[in-house]
């Protein structure tokens, strides 16, 4: 019975103050944008600036922080109030509880960012935004923000820190390191979400995979973080 | 034959260097039993086991012969009221109880919800948010989504925290009918008269052991019969007073502190009788007796101290 779960975890993390705080990291790129289209000249490449801030800013930034935050709260506020006694003293299969987890924490995460990108697409691109330009990066965040979501929620059960393990995963691991190393960028979920950008854009960096190879990629990896955090519920001391 | 509805055999849980639990062991099935302890005596992590929020360290845990950590199923017939954690603040009383009938798999969730709901006496407030009931009313709320699926066994973590006498009495009387009905119900406190008001029957926790188990009569006897130290204080002769103490049947043994008499007795009504005839005959007058270590935790340290005693 996924749907009670899910809604009652969506509610409660809506509900919360730093839903505020995340829709302001989620305006980020729109405020860009609209500076640019406010400012752009006619020699300036419209679409090279699109690409560089969803690129750069918006999917290995804004939408993983997002994704992260709520992919941690889904179990993270529940462990911590204690109400996730209330979910578990029942005859609720472990797996559904933590989908109906994961996919509540994503439809929060995509509240914010869809629009964010659809706006920053609209404005950057201005007559040159097409369904092609902003439905790929999309596409690429919708993926990418899953896999967010699905790692944060078992990451939150593994342990106490879970915000800065994450914070430390994509500032250090995915900003810094895989930038200039190859190799790290194939353990990056934000470098498949880019290789989206990258198909719709070629003046995007070389991708570190395919479309396919990607969504196939980012797809074991929720499916890896779902199953071991099922697991990861059934042995956890609760509070 | 069915299973019993808590088996623990030599079960001890631990966190790091600290011991929750010791080596109990212990069945359950039927019946209102109170679980007795001071803080931090191990109660909630009994019941924790018993709920399969836990794991123990060592020994195993049964809940109708499974490990609840394992089979989510169990739930149907658990109910759990936790000691702290109130339901989510934003839900009313009623989304919360109708919640925890859906989960549990009730056909009509809405008509259990009620009945939940009014056991608990809490249908005029139901349409409240959880957050803006007091204290004993969350904890109402605790107990009707625990009771809401009807369970065979109901845990419950000190259910009368927070409780005026009124609900207090309210709850205890439904707890017993539970017991009467057949059902398990383990309820944790630290007080015994709360707790022999409606069990039959106590396990005794201190410092994680299981130090006594029985009839509430038998733990109340126990207790009463355990020696006791009074303090009295003399007008002057208290030496004379502990010579002649010392000859008092009631006596088992006299020191001399400041000037003060420490007596210890295993027999305190017969040394209420015989201390004045001793203070007559040591020609001395008693300003003040007073019993030493008769608070709860010294209760505790007896009863740990015998177990200790039986146990070599």
């Amino acid at each position: 019975m996924i749907g009670p779960i899910y809604r009652l975890t969506l509610r409660a993390l809506l509900v919360q103050k730093r839903t505020l705080m995340l829709a302001v990291i989620a305006l980020a790129p729109v405020v860009t944008a609209l500076i640019f289209a406010l400012a752009r000249s006619p020699q300036d490449g419209v679409r090279d600036f699109y690409s560089t801030i969803v690129q750069q800013l918006f999917v290995p930034t804004v939408a993983s922080l997002i994704a992260l935050v709520f992919g941690v709260s889904a179990f993270g506020d529940e462990r911590e109030d204690g109400t996730i006694l209330y979910l578990v003293a029942t005859p609720q299969p472990r797996v559904e509880l933590v989908v109906a987890k994961v996919a509540a924490a994503w439809t929060a995460t995509l509240a914010l960012v869809v629009p964010s990108l659809v706006l920053s697409g609209v404005l950057a691109l201005g007559g040159q935004a097409s369904i092609r330009l902003i439905g790929w990066p999309l596409l690429g965040v919708l993926l990418s923000t899953l896999a967010y979501c699905a790692a944060s929620a078992w990451l939150s059960l593994m342990t106490r820190r879970p915000v800065v393990i994450g914070i430390i995963y994509i500032l250090l691991w995915e900003g810094s390191i895989a930038t200039f190393a190859a190799s790290a960028a194939k353990l990056s979920i934000s470098a498949y979400g880019r290789a989206f950008v990258a198909h719709a854009l070629p003046q995007a960096a070389k991708p570190v995979a395919g479309t396919v190879s990607s969504a196939i990629v980012l797809a074991v990896v929720v499916a890896v973080a779902v199953a071991a955090a099922t697991r990861r519920l059934v042995t956890a001391e609760l509070p | 034959m069915s299973e019993p509805a808590i088996e623990f055999t030599g079960v001890s849980r631990w966190y790091g260097d600290t011991v929750s639990l010791a080596d109990v062991t212990f069945t359950i099935d039927g019946g209102v039993v109170g679980l007795l302890g001071h803080n931090g005596a191990g109660k909630s992590t009994t019941l924790k086991l018993c709920a399969g929020f836990s794991t123990p360290s060592t020994g195993s845990v049964r809940i109708f012969g499974a490990n609840p950590r394992r089979s989510p199923e169990i739930y149907r017939r658990l109910g759990m009221v936790p000691d702290h954690s109130p339901p989510w603040p934003f839900l009313t009383a009623r989304q919360v109880v109708q919640l925890s009938a859906r989960l549990h798999k009730i056909r009509d969730s809405s008509d259990a919800a009620e009945q939940a709901l009014a056991t608990v006496d809490l249908v005029e407030s139901a349409d409240r948010p959880v957050g803006e009931f007091s204290h004993g009313m969350r904890q109402r709320v605790k107990l009707a989504q625990a009771l809401v699926h009807g369970p065979d066994l109901l845990l419950l973590d000190e259910p009368l925290n927070g409780l005026d006498p009124t609900q207090r009495g309210h709850v205890i009387d439904l707890l017993t009918r539970l017991g009467v009905e057949g059902r398990t119900v383990l309820v944790s406190s630290h007080v015994l008269h709360e707790v022999e008001r409606m069990a039959p029957r106590v396990l005794v926790l201190v410092n994680g052991h299981l130090v006594a188990e029985g009839s509430t009569d038998g733990i109340r006897r126990l207790i009463s019969e355990r020696p006791r130290r009074v303090l009295v204080t003399a007008d002057g002769n208290s030496r004379a007073l502990a010579r002649e103490l010392l000859d008092t049947p009631a006596v088992d043994a006299v020191r001399l502190n400041d000037g003060q008499v420490e007596i210890e007795t295993s027999d305190p009504s017969r040394l209420s009788r015989e201390l004045p005839v001793a203070a007559v005959r040591a020609q001395t007058l008693l300003h003040e007796v007073r019993p030493v270590g008769d608070d709860l935790e010294s209760v505790y340290a007896y009863l740990h101290e015998r177990a200790r005693g039986q146990a070599r």
